[in-house]
């Protein structure tokens, strides 16, 4: 009967991942140049976001770091373009192992602390990695950013980059839904809702944070790298604090505890940002206004289910 | 480097210290009370720094005016504060830790573009005030009067603080709340308002701080984000909640600080976060502060 | 299968095990009661690998495993249910114990293939066992208290455990619903062939079902025996059975 149900349930999810991709695909036959560009943004956001909610939503791992990694994966590929003739792929491909590396590093110190400490901690590193960035002017130019860097031809072309990013982004989130539905994301599951009970099921919880640490930074690169091919300049504001929150914003608008939450938080992210600078110069004011409403009222929805469900697993804490 | 360059060094690092202690120590005492991470502190006490300018240019034409601005700054900075925490912050104590962080970012945000709309973005000078402007001269030693102002304010109000946790019933009473929330409202203790209480007071420190700083350097935006960033490094230096630990952390860090940009000019900034991270992974709570 | 010898463990200042030393033997079924704050669960911690003893040494099966990691130990055949009901919340039924059983046979690690079919025989016939296996789908902490201490032993079951240590198992439970937890797991126990040891407040359940009881007070066994003759000692009616009445 389960049998049953669980192909019923995955040829759904193969129908509408090709009905999503289809109609992203034939977007541009639709709307102007200027508004695929911001899809495409919306897209490589998506990624970074869902990259981020592997540790966030589905390990309980708080980072205030994500644009660390992401910068370094930006940087990575923009100083392999400018510095040297080795191709767009590789500087690519580049950028998410460089963030990989960078995570064994910089989790190997995180994943020993938790909740405050590690969140701190993360934020630290990440800073660290943008004083790197910004005062290292002879090799990354500093406050000024890397600018113009030379991408092949074929993407020079709007249109061209939305498709290539689309394709990049859709294989890499199949990717990270294998992850989050294998045994190695449920045991991340675990490990959110009880780490003490994990730790006694016989997991060595503290190298699974690290494995998930590491994952995420390589998939936070790879949105990085995009990202460089995507605007053709780089900037030390890739990692900072502001972009981390960002980030954070996008997974908490959509939803943590969903495979597909970040997404849509970054649609709505996107919409919300374009739309009210239209308006007003004072955007940071609006966001947290809606973040304060989000907090605040929306506790019937996501962040009350979250909170709520919090009790249970907090009345087990506290014993 | 002769010792009067020394000297010299030393004081300008203890002076940035005293500064940051007192936003450090309003952040420290507020986590370590009502378990929150303020990040909308520094936030605080850009606003107290702002509103020292205001005050001080709009009643210039009294005398006094500065001291006028230092006194009402911080007081105005902890009302907003006891607004804030009435309104907003009650609802998140019981949630996790990223809600809390999102709302106090938020903050972050809302506050910064107030200052914005309220004072432009242009950068803004405050009057050092008599008689504290001019150097202080010692033989040969020359250094600025206002800055042996701040250095002294520090302790005093460390030691201010201390004594007030220490000795007097509010701070056993503040001391009862942070040990444990239940069994002091078990006890009678109105926790809510204890935990309105100690949040204004983190508030009005850390408008103090901003007001302190105002003849020292440029009010603009931006300045919140800066000393957020070197409060934290002196929290967890410290240890979270703890009072001497904020008070230690910040003269350490005042001292990191001033020599390290005398040895490594560019990586000067990165020293205060070596230094976290350092501590982080030997003793994570910090100096003063009790392992969990 | 179990010896513990001359542990010593304080918290601070406050000693709570002192000089305790214990054997269990395979395939029996045994009891500690005391009052509390005596060191029971903390001498489970201590078996588990949650804490390390200041003196003395632990043995299963013949192998120390003094200090070692709580993972390490539960692959050793230790398994644990918990005083305060330690699950998954937000995962459903199923999939409490399907991680359990996973870790077991070290699938873990895998993150390639999808979860759903894996080890599915295994995690329902445990669910079965345990008496939900009607209520696979259900989110774990939506589970009405029993249920929830079942899916605990659940849990511990998935790691295949040789010897396990139940914490409380009837806490919250009425005098019934006590008593069949208590049978079920002694037919689990005898089904698969389980050394057990129960750490219990409730009496009726001890001397029910157990083989042998251990009585703990201030941080030492004060006695240890069958059921009648911990029953008829003086000095357990003094310090234990007198106060609970």
């Amino acid at each position: 009967m389960m049998e049953l149900t669980l192909k019923r349930e995955s040829s759904r999810i193969i129908a509408g991942l090709i009905v999503s991709f289809g109609l992203f695909a034939i977007l541009p036959l639709f709307i102007g140049e200027g508004y695929v560009s911001l899809v495409n943004e919306m897209l490589i956001l998506a990624l970074a976001a869902c990259a981020l909610n592997l540790m966030l939503g589905f390990t309980g791992m708080v980072s205030f770091g994500p644009a660390g990694l992401y910068a370094v994966g930006a940087y990575t590929t923009a100083l392999i373009l400018i510095y040297t003739k080795i191709p767009f792929g590789i500087a690519l491909i580049a950028g998410p192992v460089m963030a990989g590396l960078v995570s064994i590093v910089v989790g190997w110190f995180c994943v020993r602390l938790t909740q405050v400490y590690f969140a701190l901690l993360t934020l630290a590193f990440s800073q660290i990695i943008h004083t790197i960035i910004f005062q290292w002017y002879g090799f990354t130019r500093g406050d000024d950013g890397i600018v113009e860097i030379p991408v092949p031809a074929f993407f020079h072309s709007i249109t061209n980059y939305y498709y290539f990013s689309l394709v990049v982004v859709t294989i890499c989130l199949c990717l990270l839904w294998r992850i989050v539905n294998s045994p190695f994301g449920k045991t991340l599951q675990a490990i959110r809702e009880n780490p003490h009970r994990t730790e006694f099921v016989g997991i060595h919880v503290r190298r699974y944070r690290l494995s998930v640490f590491v994952l995420s930074g390589f998939f936070l690169g790879m949105a990085g790298s995009l990202y460089c091919g995507f605007n053709k300049n780089v900037f030390p504001n890739y990692a900072d604090m502001m972009k981390s929150t960002e980030m954070l914003v996008v997974c908490l608008l959509g939803g943590i505890h969903t495979f597909l939450g970040p997404v849509v938080g970054s649609v709505v992210y996107m919409v919300l940002d374009k739309v009210i600078t239209l308006y007003t110069e004072y955007w940071p004011l609006v966001l947290g206004l809606v973040i304060v409403g989000l907090v605040i009222f929306l506790s019937g929805g996501i962040v009350g289910f979250i909170s709520e469900k919090i009790a249970v697993a907090r009345q087990r804490d506290t014993g | 480097m002769s010792f009067q360059g020394f000297i010299i060094q030393l004081l300008s690092g203890l002076s940035v210290g005293m500064v940051i202690f007192l936003i450090a120590v309003g952040l420290s005492i507020i986590f370590g009370t009502l378990g929150v991470l303020n990040l909308s502190h520094g936030s605080l006490y850009m606003l107290g720094a702002y509103l020292c300018f205001w005050l001080s240019s709009t009643l210039s034409q009294f005398s006094g005016s500065f001291w006028w601005a230092l006194f009402l700054a911080p007081v105005a900075v902890a009302l907003f504060g006891g607004l804030m925490e009435v309104l907003l912050l009650r609802r998140i104590y019981e949630m996790e830790h990223l809600v809390q962080f999102l709302l106090t970012f938020a903050l972050i945000l809302i506050i910064g573009d107030l200052c914005k709309l309220g004072w432009g973005v242009d950068y803004h000078m405050v009057e050092t005030p008599w008689p504290l402007n001019g150097p202080f001269i010692l033989g040969q030693f020359i250094f600025p009067r206002y800055n042996i102002f701040l250095i002294l304010s520090g302790p005093a109000i460390f030691v201010g603080l201390w004594s007030l946790i220490r000795y007097t019933r509010l701070g056993r009473v503040i001391r009862a709340v942070t040990y444990s929330r239940e069994m002091a409202s078990a006890l009678g203790v109105n926790v809510p308002m204890v935990y309105t209480g100690v949040f204004m007071l983190g508030c009005g420190l850390a408008g103090l701080g901003g007001a302190l700083v105002a003849p020292m350097s440029a009010v603009m935006p931006g300045m919140d984000m800066v000393v957020l960033v070197d409060c934290f490094i002196i929290v967890v230096i410290g240890g979270l909640g703890s009072l001497t630990g904020a008070f230690l952390g910040s003269i350490i860090f005042g001292l990191v600080h001033a020599f390290g940009i005398l040895v490594a000019p560019r990586l000067a900034i990165a020293f205060g976060f070596i230094l976290m991270i350092v501590v982080l992974i030997i003793r994570p709570w910090g100096l003063m502060g009790k392992p969990e | 299968m179990l010896r513990v010898e001359n542990i010593k463990k304080s918290f601070g200042k406050l000693l709570v095990l002192n000089d305790v030393s214990l054997q269990i033997k395979k395939g029996e079924l045994s009891s500690i009661i005391g009052p509390n704050g005596a060191g029971k669960t903390t001498l489970f911690n201590l078996m588990t690998g949650h804490l390390t003893p200041e003196e003395g040494r632990i043995f299963f099966k013949e192998k120390e495993i003094t200090g070692h990691s709580p993972h390490d130990i539960c692959r050793k055949g230790i398994g644990r249910s918990f005083q305060i009901t330690n699950i998954f919340p937000r995962m459903n039924a199923y999939d409490n114990v399907q991680v359990a059983v996973m870790s077991w046979k070290r699938k873990s690690r895998n993150i390639f293939s999808p979860a759903a079919k894996m080890v599915r025989e295994e995690t329902e016939e445990i669910l079965d066992s345990v008496g939900l296996g009607d209520k696979k789908e259900v989110t774990a902490g939506l589970l009405a208290h029993g249920d929830q201490r079942r899916l605990e032993v659940g849990i511990a079951l998935g790691s295949h455990p040789e010897l396990l240590l139940l914490d409380e198992p009837t806490a919250g439970m009425s005098p019934e619903e006590s008593l069949r937890m208590v049978e079920f797991i002694h037919i689990l126990a005898s089904e698969r062939g389980l050394t057990l040891v129960f750490i219990e407040h409730d009496m009726s359940v001890v001397f029910e079902v157990s083989e042998k009881i251990r009585v703990m007070h201030s941080g030492t066994f004060i006695a240890e025996g069958s059921p009648e003759e911990v029953r008829a000692n003086d000095e357990v009616q003094r310090v234990y059975l007198a106060e609970e009445t």
